[in-house]
């Protein structure tokens, strides 16, 4: 079979600069590069498309936290790498289903037991989070959203919310992350 | 800064104004925003005070999983906005599995065995034709009737609320039609059927907490009877992170699905099952489901267990018990994409995973609630 990728694949270097200099471009064209390898891969391993874009994604936050961390070195090729990841997530989702695990390789792989120890362990914390954000009810969540993800300022909270002063914004703000600290500690 | 840090050393911090300047001082300390002084003057503090220590401790984890959860977020959502414009369908018919060595004889004699196969079939057909001219003409009557009937015996599920209708907060009048919606991002933009918003004067949309919003019609598809529909209330907040998937692969038969609706002016829930892939008449657009429906149920999000939205609810068939129909998700990112990004911001994609996985039905719908709305239609 011949299923040459396209050829608006970025070089690995690219990819690594692009995301440590927050490109959005290097990101997409990374994500539109590699995708149908993986798509082959999991079509032919009794999965689904779907399967293909949560296993892909996964993989590519993996590779976007080890590049971000600073400890990519270009050692092994970018596409081995997500190949790699790709193929042990997968691995793993099978035998846990209890399906077959032999699986139809497409590429050359390596070694990634040690990253994907790492991501189970950020993937927990983020659920963690995801769950008590959830959680936390309204207004909570959109103060803590916009003053911590958004980086509103707590002057532009207080007008959003029509608190009169800052102060009863702060208020609000120190009793929704207490709550949320508990939430996502108890968990 | 540094006279507040004073007043904090001393005291045994008790009561919450302390507590929220501490964590405010804490805050800046991990953000870098204390003078040389300050920061001093804290690390002190923290090294003969264990508790205080604990707390910077516990702060730091729980700012970087913030941080962490932020950013993959973000991601998540540029890696779903940028999935959109892959070609899904046509790269999985390239490159997923060809089983068998008869595909692979079809591959490669395709269009000998085309040629071969359509000469066949011509002949066939012409000598068909020819005996049954007759008789053939009269079944293709018959079918039409038997169409022009099914048609006339689906309804759309639209509800007349023009008598029973609570008075809303802004709205005065009683709203002439009733249909439901469904948040398809936290900014405003909301699905429906194009049913029930056809011919509309205007149009408002009520939360489960009965507030109501003025919205404006974005886009229809008259083809799959889709609206979006957009909140231009000011005083509209915009909503959290939505809890649903859209899931735009066909779920198979008998899958359970259940749905939120307003036949009344409380959300009433719908328990089904997938009953068939296609919807009226072969529709290969929609589903039919078994599932209870009345009227005011059109425009409502059709939801598996995993939480995901498979479907908007559209109309059944009057006689037939239970045979509801609703349109395929697949088709309203379809006319998602129809909306210029800008207008959307970026918050179209939704998550990749449904954070709703797992939980038990009543928790769901707890949590889906606020984002299913009441559609009321005014015509003059």
């Amino acid at each position: 079979m011949s299923n040459k990728l396209s050829s608006s694949v970025p070089t690995d270097r690219e990819v690594v600069l692009g995301i440590l200099n927050n490109s959005e471009d290097a990101l997409n064209r990374l994500y539109v590069g590699y995708f149908p390898m993986i798509l082959q891969f999991i079509l032919n391993n009794s999965g689904d498309e779907d399967d293909a874009k949560d296993v892909y994604q996964e993989a590519i936050i993996i590779l976007y936290n080890k590049i971000k961390g600073g400890d990519f070195e270009l050692s092994s090729k970018l596409k081995t790498y997500i190949y790699s990841v790709c193929r042990r997530i997968w691995l793993k989702k099978l035998s846990q289903e209890s399906k077959r695990t032999n699986l139809s390789d497409f590429e050359d792989m390596e070694s990634v037991e040690v990253d994907m120890e790492l991501h189970e362990e950020k993937d927990k914390q983020f659920e963690k989070m995801q769950s008590a954000i959830i959680h936390l009810g309204e207004p909570c969540k959109t103060i803590i959203q916009d003053f911590y993800i958004n980086n509103l300022s707590m002057q532009d909270i207080s007008e959003k919310f029509g608190y009169t002063n800052t102060d009863n914004a702060k208020t609000q703000k120190y009793k929704c992350l207490q709550r949320l600290k508990k939430l996502f500690f108890q968990s | 800064m540094s006279a507040e840090i004073k007043k904090i050393i001393f005291p045994i911090i008790k009561d919450m104004r302390n507590e929220m300047e501490l964590e405010s001082i804490i805050e800046d300390y991990l953000n870098g925003k204390l003078s040389e002084a300050e920061a001093q003057a804290f690390e002190q503090l923290r090294k003969n005070d264990p508790t205080v220590d604990h707390k910077v401790v516990a702060h730091k984890v729980f700012l970087d999983s913030l941080k962490d959860y932020a950013s993959i977020t973000a991601l998540k959502d540029q890696m779903n906005r940028v999935h959109e414009t892959i070609d899904v369908n046509q790269l999985s018919a390239k490159l997923g599995p060809h089983p068998s060595f008869i595909v692979n004889i079809w591959r490669e004699y395709k269009a000998v065995i085309a040629v071969a196969a359509s000469f066949i079939i011509l002949t066939s057909v012409s000598i068909y034709s020819i005996q049954q001219n007759t008789r053939q003409n009269a079944t293709v009557q018959l079918v039409s009737r038997d169409l022009a009937k099914m048609r006339n015996s689906t309804n759309a599920l639209i509800r007349d609320i023009k008598m029973n209708n609570k008075v809303g907060q802004v709205v005065v009048n009683p709203a002439d039609i009733g249909g439901t919606g469904f948040a398809l991002t936290s900014n405003g933009y909301i699905c429906t059927n194009f049913h029930v918003i056809d011919g509309a004067d205007s149009v408002y949309v009520q939360n489960f907490r009965g507030d109501t919003f003025k919205a404006k019609v974005e886009l229809t598809d008259t083809l799959h009877d889709l609206t979006i529909l957009k909140i231009i209330d000011k005083s509209f907040l915009p909503l959290s992170i939505l809890p649903y998937n859209l899931k735009k692969n066909t779920i198979a038969i008998g899958e359970d699905v259940y749905t939120l609706g307003f036949p009344k002016d409380d959300a009433v829930l719908g328990n089904g099952y997938i009953s068939s892939k296609t919807g009226y008449d072969g529709d290969t657009s929609s589903y039919q489901v078994n599932i209870q429906v009345n009227g005011g149920n059109s425009g409502g999000p059709l939801i598996d267990t995993k939480g995901n939205v498979i479907g908007v609810i559209s109309g059944k068939e009057k006689q037939v018990d239970g045979a509801t129909f609703a349109i395929k998700a697949k088709y309203l990112q379809t006319a998602l994409n129809g909306i210029s990004d800008d207008s959307l911001s970026r918050k179209v994609s939704f998550n990749n995973k449904s954070s709703l996985q797992g939980l038990s039905r009543s928790k769901q719908i707890k949590l889906i609630e606020p984002y299913v709305f009441m559609i009321k239609v005014y015509k003059q």
